[in-house]
């Protein structure tokens, strides 16, 4: 198993290896390494756990096979973001990499969003990123209108992170400077060079008036930059906002009126799997929509894409907080099952699932211009991050 | 910035050739029926094939030499009906004025250097943005300063590099807009020089190509080389159009992308296995003399052609340290 750690858990390996009876490896690396390694060396793995996104790259460089949905057993209890492209007809559908134009295999052996038997990744886990803010910064108790353009908020100058990855923070980036009025994009979801030289332009001018502490790659250091107090406003994802300590009482998820950067995560079968290696892949695919691993994402604050098992493993108490975005009727423990992560009382930011996958503003993507983008941002963080030492 | 050169400097190799055979022709040095082929002529004149067969065509143009039943040309105009005389070139003692010469062996210094800093500029362009500095650039080379700037205008004009406004040479980086628009480009200009080629394609040549690809064993040889095929289809086919000026379009427009493609395949990344395919396709309805299905054929390959190449400059990003190689192409902001 090749991905990353945002759904490489140990518990989810044990539990998993226990309930198919065969062995299972995880081998957890950050978005670029694991996205390279995807794609050059598909026979170091077998089943590929990362997002809609990449397959931009990975599926492009034939390292991947079709899965059939017709051996799935999963698949009819996945639900309409993916299918359809929305959680309903009035959800916001966002622009970019939009995982339903990435999901069925075409005839021509291309990624489409028209239906077809085979598919290129199983939808797994997702969520709706926004930032976080301390709200001590921004108008104490009072909740402002929240915004992107928060980011580069004066009161915020100097104590501002965003996310290491030109898939993700650049898009943090665009939805402020959009949201603000600085720039405007024809299409924020694919820029053209000439909106991404405006878009580093900005961020430059920002660095040099002093904003960014630096850029991070990992929750955990989201966490500590929120924990140490070096930070107002930051990308932020789900799992970090409950590493928060004693910084939970003022750091804030925010709901930005723009909507949110929504990703969505799934698993692929490597091309050389076969026989009873592609047999254990399929068992796996189904064991993982079953409901236990989606438990366990769940106590992190990500979403699975086929709810109907899941009840069974998740407590009322869990279901209202993490899914139905009502006020938590008790004390909720962690992905560790011990961890008190929420407390009593608590309201998830943006309300129910429902709510917030009507949200969506833009995806986590890999444009057009991917390339050419990277390069820019390398740049940009490498001197944020020169300067932060 | 322009400066006028002595004529003979300017003009372009193959009407360097073209002026030394036809001065041969006149003096009757080389007699009709002289048997003439690129290969010996190169090497007489010092210089590569393609500007010869460049300067046979034009004499062919000129009625002074003609095609016949074997290999090359005859010296003679078409239908004399001369016997074939296959000698020697290099035996002959052609007359090759002063002049023709230095200018031949000057722009083969002049254009070894401009071929190598056009593919190592080329291969760099996915890379991102680079900077040249023109001493490390004069120095890598043992050439004078003169040479760098031609080799440096020449890359400008060919759109290769631009002038910074703090006057610094900067190879552009190759972005997924200029592989679309450079695409636009091909699909607009190559099926019509198929068409403007019409007769003149050179028919054997591609149903030699279709023999030989046909021979293919598919259990035990490996797939065709298909940049190989895309050099038959130049040659053959579309450097043959009576229009030099869309010719010479047509080859600049590809030069970035087939440098991209080069470095991509040069980074382990897997080879196209149907492109090979599609070029017999091609080449069959060429062979077929159905012009006009083969130019909507290509117009459409191109088409599909961009979405591949647009997806494969996206995994360029994961590739951080880009193998460059040469001293005088630095990283833009190092």
């Amino acid at each position: 198993m090749l991905g990353t750690d945002i759904s490489l858990l140990e518990p989810v390996r044990i539990r998993a290896a226990a309930d198919l009876g065969f062995d299972i490896e995880f081998e957890a690396l950050d978005f670029p390494s694991c996205q390279r390694k995807a794609a050059l060396n598909p026979e170091a793995y077998d089943v590929y756990d990362q997002c809609f996104h990449n397959l931009a790259i990975v599926w492009y460089w034939g390292a991947l096979q079709p899965v059939d949905t017709d051996l799935l057993k999963c698949w009819d209890k996945v639900g309409p973001l993916t299918k359809q492209g929305g959680v309903d007809k009035y959800a916001n559908r966002g622009v970019g990499d939009v995982p339903m134009n990435k999901l069925y295999v075409q005839p021509d052996h291309s990624l489409g969003p028209g239906a077809t038997r085979y598919i290129a990744m199983l939808p797994t886990v997702h969520n709706f990123d926004s930032f976080g803010y301390d709200m001590r910064v921004f108008n104490g108790k009072v909740r402002p209108r929240e915004s992107w353009g928060m980011l580069f908020d004066p009161r915020a100058r100097g104590r501002l992170a965003l996310v290491d990855e030109p898939a993700i923070g650049l898009f943090d980036a665009a939805l402020a400077a959009e949201a603000m009025g600085v720039l405007k994009f024809d299409n924020i979801g694919n820029m053209t060079p000439a909106e991404l030289t405006a878009l580093f332009a900005f961020l430059r001018a920002k660095r040099e008036e002093g904003f960014f502490v630096r850029c991070w790659r990992t929750g955990n250091e989201a966490a500590s930059l929120f924990r140490q107090g070096d930070i107002a406003v930051q990308s932020m994802w789900s799992p970090a906002y409950y590493e928060l300590g004693a910084a939970t009482e003022f750091v804030r998820e925010s709901t930005p009126e723009e909507g949110y950067r929504a990703w969505h995560g799934g698993l692929s079968v490597a091309r050389h799997v076969a026989g009873a290696e592609l047999r254990m892949a399929y068992e796996y695919m189904d064991w993982w929509l079953s409901g236990w691993a989606g438990a366990v994402m769940a106590r992190q604050g990500y979403y699975l894409s086929a709810v109907s098992g899941l009840k069974a493993h998740l407590s009322a108490a869990e279901w209202a907080y993490w899914y139905d975005g009502q006020e938590a009727p008790e004390d909720l423990v962690g992905v560790d099952g011990h961890t008190i992560v929420v407390r009593k009382g608590a309201k998830r930011s943006g309300g129910s699932y429902l709510e917030r996958a009507r949200r969506i503003a833009v995806w986590n993507t890999v444009m057009d211009e991917h390339n050419y983008a990277s390069r820019l941002w390398s740049r940009f963080v490498a001197e944020v991050n020169r300067r932060s030492r | 910035m322009t400066r006028r050169r002595a004529p003979v400097e300017t003009s372009k190799r193959y009407e360097l050739v073209a002026t030394a055979l036809r001065a041969n022709i006149a003096s009757g040095r080389l007699e009709p029926g002289v048997v003439l082929l690129e290969g010996p002529i190169a090497a007489v004149m010092k210089t590569s094939r393609a500007p010869v067969q460049a300067a046979l065509r034009i004499l062919e143009e000129e009625r002074l030499v003609h095609r016949f039943d074997g290999r090359g040309f005859l010296v003679g105009r078409p239908g004399s009906r001369v016997a074939p005389i296959r000698s020697d070139i290099a035996a002959l003692g052609l007359r090759i004025s002063d002049e023709i010469d230095s200018a031949l062996q000057n722009r083969g210094l002049w254009e070894r250097v401009y071929d190598e800093v056009e593919a190592a500029v080329a291969a760099c362009l996915i890379f991102g943005e680079f900077r040249i500095i023109e001493s490390e650039l004069g120095e890598y080379y043992g050439v004078s300063r003169t040479v760098v700037r031609d080799v440096l205008g020449r890359l400008h004009e060919r759109g290769l590099i631009a002038k910074t406004p703090s006057s610094r040479w900067v190879a552009g980086a190759l972005t997924a807009e200029s592989v679309r628009e450079r695409f636009q480009l091909r699909q607009l200009l190559e099926p019509e020089a198929l068409r403007l080629a019409g007769d003149r394609i050179d028919f054997d040549r591609i149903r030699r190509v279709l023999r030989h690809e046909s021979a293919r064993d598919p259990a035990t040889q490996e797939p065709a080389d298909w940049s190989q095929l895309d050099r038959e289809l130049m040659d053959s086919c579309i450097v043959r159009a009576r229009n030099a000026h869309l010719v010479d379009l047509i080859r600049q427009n590809r030069v970035p992308l087939a440098a991209a493609s080069r470095a991509l395949t040069n980074l382990g990344l897997p080879a196209d296995e149907i492109a090979a395919s599609e070029y017999v396709m091609l080449f069959e309805l060429i062979a077929d003399r159905a012009i006009d299905a083969a130019a909507i054929y290509w117009r459409d390959h191109l088409a599909a052609l961009a979405e591949k190449n647009l997806a494969r400059l996206k995994i360029v990003a994961v590739i951080t340290d880009p193998p460059i190689g040469v001293p005088y192409l630095t990283s833009h902001d190092g």
